[in-house]
């Protein structure tokens, strides 16, 4: 059970990446790994979950933590690419209405009548 | 050096017994603390005695093993710390759950208008799910059900919060949207920001048959409706509790007739980590249906045990089913 | 009075070059063998630290002479992201278990003394000494 984050700059915003399972023994390896921003130097922080397998309701402790500190500091967190699976945690939960999500995109097939 | 001799010993006579001094010599060494890449100095050392100047490839043979063997005792050291602190969180853990066995005990209320049964079992030995029913005026029976992130005594402490705060609401107007925006105000205010908690909060009025309910970012409940022999699923949509200060909460009612049934249940119940494709929800509405004609209590450990059997036994998450009904 | 020498940490070879300056000095000062393994760890240790999470730095490495001992003393010092969490660095977990580097736990048992300070966002200064009895 492993996460891994990935952190790059982009102009004035901080473009992440998490990958891997979000559970009891590896929130607190986000949590350290997302403490190390610099809140106030980006005008956006996108995070995208894409490859994020699993996450239980202590990845959400995360995410709210920071999310938190982000609005303290008056910076902007957007969370990008969540599964179904994700989309509707944060949708039971209720942070899909405070936070900025954006659930993955599908890609839609035409089917070729037209 | 003693090493040297036992060492010489066993150079001589490679018996069983010159082992077993060997390593009970050791034993004493571990005792001292004498680290991996030490006792390969001290092995050097006692061949360079019994042997007389070794050759050179030898010698920085040694070297190298002594020098990786650093790294290795290291690793050993920092397992050892691991274990012991292990088992300090361990007896933290074990304080925290008798501050939950004797603060937070639940008793199933028996009554004649409407059957309650509950299933709650913890994957560890602290239990993460707290449900709370409340009797009151002969009018009302309330059950609260609630999942708190989190373990240890922190969790144990936030429950606390839920049922004092629930203790409170007793004789106060007790709609499960006035009961979810308080509980909300007092826990955000007393715990840390990634701690929350998720709590679906219903009333049923037992005089009408009205079943009023409210949720924080809870699980939502299940309702199995017998004249249409349909199941419904009973969402309110609400943000979890602690999370903002002022929130404010919907609540929403249905009627129950006989033969109905309500099935309050938390992630424990509905996430299958390992089985991602399974409809849970679905898997719940089926087994309920086939045991539909048993009473609450039966109808959960039925549950439990069907669904405990899916996850092949071994749990992953705290467990808890509650069912009113008709 | 003390005599310093100092290796610029910027690629993964310069590890290499600070241990070997660090078991020079360490030999020259007259450490045991297994003590001059200790120390070129440690310097390891740091030095891949500096490497792995503020991609510059330096490790300064110094004789010390008091009364009735002498010893060495390495300071690693970098200008990176820093350390929020100061505490949980210090001790041993299970997230550090996995990875690459031993951690300052480990480093603090192969020396005397264990000196840290850190800011985020400034970079981080990390001290050890180890002392040879006269």
């Amino acid at each position: 059970m492993k996460v891994n984050v990935q952190l790059r700059e982009d102009g004035d915003m901080l473009r992440g990446k998490i990958e891997g399972e979000i559970d009891t023994f590896t929130a607190p390896i986000l949590r350290d790994e997302l403490e190390t921003i610099t809140i106030g130097k980006y005008s956006l922080i996108e995070l995208n979950l894409s490859n994020v397998n699993y996450m239980d309701s202590t990845g959400i402790g995360v995410f709210v933590g920071f999310y938190k500190k982000v609005n303290r500091e008056e910076g902007k967190l957007k969370l990008t690419q969540l599964s179904d699976r994700l989309t509707r945690l944060f949708e039971i939960t209720g942070l899909n209405e405070l936070m900025d999500i954006e659930t993955h995109k599908k890609v839609e097939l035409s089917d070729g009548n037209f | 050096m003693q090493y040297e001799k036992i060492l010489s010993d066993y150079l001589k006579n490679q018996s069983e017994e010159n082992l077993y001094i060997g390593q009970n010599y050791i034993r004493q060494l571990i005792q001292k603390n004498i680290t991996p890449e030490e006792v390969i100095n001290i092995h050097k050392q006692a061949v360079e005695q019994l042997h007389g100047t070794l050759p050179k490839y030898v010698e920085h043979a040694y070297d190298f093993l002594i020098e990786v063997m650093v790294y290795y005792g290291l690793k050993v050291k920092e397992h050892q710390s691991l274990l012991m602190k292990q088992e300090e969180l361990r007896i933290e853990m074990d304080i925290a759950t008798k501050i939950q066995n004797l603060m937070l005990k639940t008793n199933i209320p028996k009554l004649n208008q409407i059957d309650v049964g509950m299933v709650s079992v913890p994957v560890r030995k602290m239990n993460g799910d707290y449900v709370y029913f409340l009797q009151d005026d002969g009018h009302h029976v309330s059950v609260a059900v609630t999942d708190v992130v989190g373990k240890g005594v922190p969790a144990a402490l936030c429950m606390s919060m839920v049922k004092y705060g629930l203790d409170t609401l007793e004789f106060a107007n007790n709609n499960p949207s006035y009961v979810l925006e308080v509980l909300n105000r007092i826990i955000e205010k007393s715990v840390d920001d990634s701690m929350f908690v998720s709590l679906f909060y219903g009333r049923f009025d037992v005089e009408n048959n009205i079943f009023t309910y409210g949720s924080a970012g809870h699980e939502p409940a299940l309702y199995y409706n017998a004249k249409e022999n349909k199941f419904y699923d009973l969402e309110s949509k609400g943000l979890l509790l602690g999370i903002l200060p002022e929130v404010k909460y919907r609540q929403s009612e249905i009627h129950l007739n006989d033969g109905d049934f309500i099935i309050m249940l938390t992630d424990g119940v509905t996430e299958f980590r390992k089985l991602e494709e399974l409809d849970s929800r679905q898997l719940i509405r089926e087994i309920a249906m086939k045991c539909k004609h048993l009473n609450a209590q039966q109808m959960c450990d039925e549950l439990y045990k069907q669904l405990l059997s899916y996850q092949n036994y071994q749990l992953e998450d705290d467990f808890t089913v509650v069912i009113l009904k008709k | 009075m003390s005599e310093k020498s100092i290796v610029e940490i910027v690629t993964e070879w310069d590890i290499v070059t600070a241990r070997q300056q660090g078991r020079n000095e360490a030999k020259a000062i007259g450490f045991t063998t297994v003590d001059q393994a200790r120390i070129a760890t440690a310097i390891s240790e740091l030095a891949k630290n500096i490497y792995l999470y503020a991609s510059e730095g330096d490790i300064i490495i110094e004789r010390l002479k008091e009364k009735n001992r002498i010893g060495i003393a390495i300071t690693a010092i970098d200008k990176g992201p820093g350390i929020a969490n100061l505490q949980s660095v210090l001790e041993d977990s299970f997230s550090n278990s996995g990875s690459s580097s031993v951690g300052i736990p480990a480093v603090k048992r192969l020396m005397d003394k264990l000196d840290i300070e850190s800011e985020v966002g400034k970079g981080t200064k990390v001290r050890i000494e180890k002392w040879l009895k006269r």
